[in-house]
């Protein structure tokens, strides 16, 4: 704003405004890797563009709200730390995404405990038009398909699905063998056509 | 022989190269058709799942203020200053001459007001040119619009050629 005088005289200044004050997720890494007073402001930035993606990984894979907050702030605070080995020439989104799903693989092995499902039905559920309900009510019971299969099922149909990788990316993601992405994929997805239309 | 499931899920994962033969034989076989329609519908289902909303701020721990300030690169500042400066220049100078074409708007109130600044600037002026430059040839021919025109055209295209320039680099 205090720049809107002379940007009436300049071009530059109205292309810096319009284009260089949103920076790119590349500018916003460079900064955060500087390591100095304005790197944590840089990478809060990216936080702010891909919470919301990097949560629903977590939430499809773990199906518990606060389990997946507090799942993806780790996936951050990770990422910040060694941000500086971060390849510049890669996407940010798809990265963080991968390393979300690979976090929760982990999370879920180390617990190898079955936490409580999350409903998503909540107080304003009854105030919802019927057609909304109906909407609602279907995407439960696709994250609940989602969440009864076992977990190598549930990674392989999030990363093939949800992040489009191919089975070669797949297989080196998860670090198994092309055959098994196959068969998990596949097996994981006849169980879900089978409890999807079951309860059609 | 029918299709195999695997044939089926390589076939929606783009990932085969029988592509031709499976499409032939979809097109002949029901049963096949079908499989692959449930298969379809699947996707779509897990397609349909919408994204949800995060309940707190998770850029609040890397960020205490909620946006970043646009910063500027040093070397803009100065010449937005520059160019700033110049043309706010070029104004004050155009300012008298410009006030005398209008009067002949013939609004009487405001060109009032318009005749008594052009008289505060041209004292101005005056003052000013009696303190500076006293060895500065006085102007022999009446500055007319079509002086005026040209040197504003070209003040512009000055203009439009510096910017050019200053954005040269910055689009690729
Ligand atoms: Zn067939």
């Amino acid at each position: 704003m205090t720049y809107f005088f002379p940007a009436t005289f300049s071009l530059p200044l109205l292309y810096y405004t319009l284009v260089m004050t949103t920076p790119t997720d590349r500018d916003l890494i460079l900064r955060a890797c500087r390591g100095d007073a304005d790197s944590a402001e840089a990478f809060g930035e990216l936080v702010t563009r891909y919470q919301t993606s990097v949560f629903n990984v977590c939430y499809r894979i773990l199906h518990e709200r606060g389990e997946a907050e507090d799942l993806a702030q780790e996936v951050f605070i990770r990422a910040y730390d060694r941000i500086h080995t971060f390849d510049i020439e890669r996407e940010f989104g798809p990265w963080i995404r991968r390393v979300a799903a690979n976090l929760c693989l982990n999370h879920l092995e180390s617990q190898k405990v079955t936490t409580e499902l999350d409903d998503e039905r909540d107080a304003d559920h009854a105030q919802l038009p019927e057609a909304a309900q109906e909407v609602r009510e279907r995407s439960e019971q696709i994250r609940k398909a989602l969440v009864s299969l076992p977990i190598n099922y549930r990674l392989v149909i999030e990363l093939r699905h949800y992040q489009e990788l191919t089975y070669d990316e797949i297989a080196v993601e998860l670090n198994i063998p092309l055959s098994d992405v196959k068969s998990h994929l596949f097996r994981a997805r006849k169980v879900l056509a089978e409890k999807l239309h079951a309860s059609d | 022989m029918h299709l195999t499931n695997d044939q089926l899920n390589e076939y929606l994962d783009k990932a085969t190269h029988e592509r031709a033969q499976i499409e032939s034989h979809l097109d002949s076989c029901d049963e096949c058709a079908a499989r692959l329609s449930t298969l379809q519908n699947l996707f779509a289902e897990l397609d349909s799942l919408p994204e949800l909303e995060l309940t707190r701020d998770l850029a609040a721990r890397f960020t205490p203020r909620p946006s970043l300030p646009a910063q500027l690169p040093k070397f803009l500042t100065l010449t937005v200053s520059l160019q700033a400066a110049v043309a706010l220049t070029a104004i004050i100078i155009a300012m008298p001459f410009i006030v005398q074409l209008i009067p002949v708007l013939e609004i009487s109130s405001l060109s009032n007001v318009f005749i008594q600044l052009q008289t505060q600037w041209t004292t101005w002026l005056d003052m000013l040119s009696q303190v500076q430059f006293p060895t500065l040839p006085t102007f022999t021919f009446e500055i007319s619009s079509i002086y005026l025109m040209s040197a504003l055209v070209g003040v512009f295209m000055l203009w439009l050629v510096g910017n050019g320039l200053l954005l040269r680099n910055q689009i690729k």
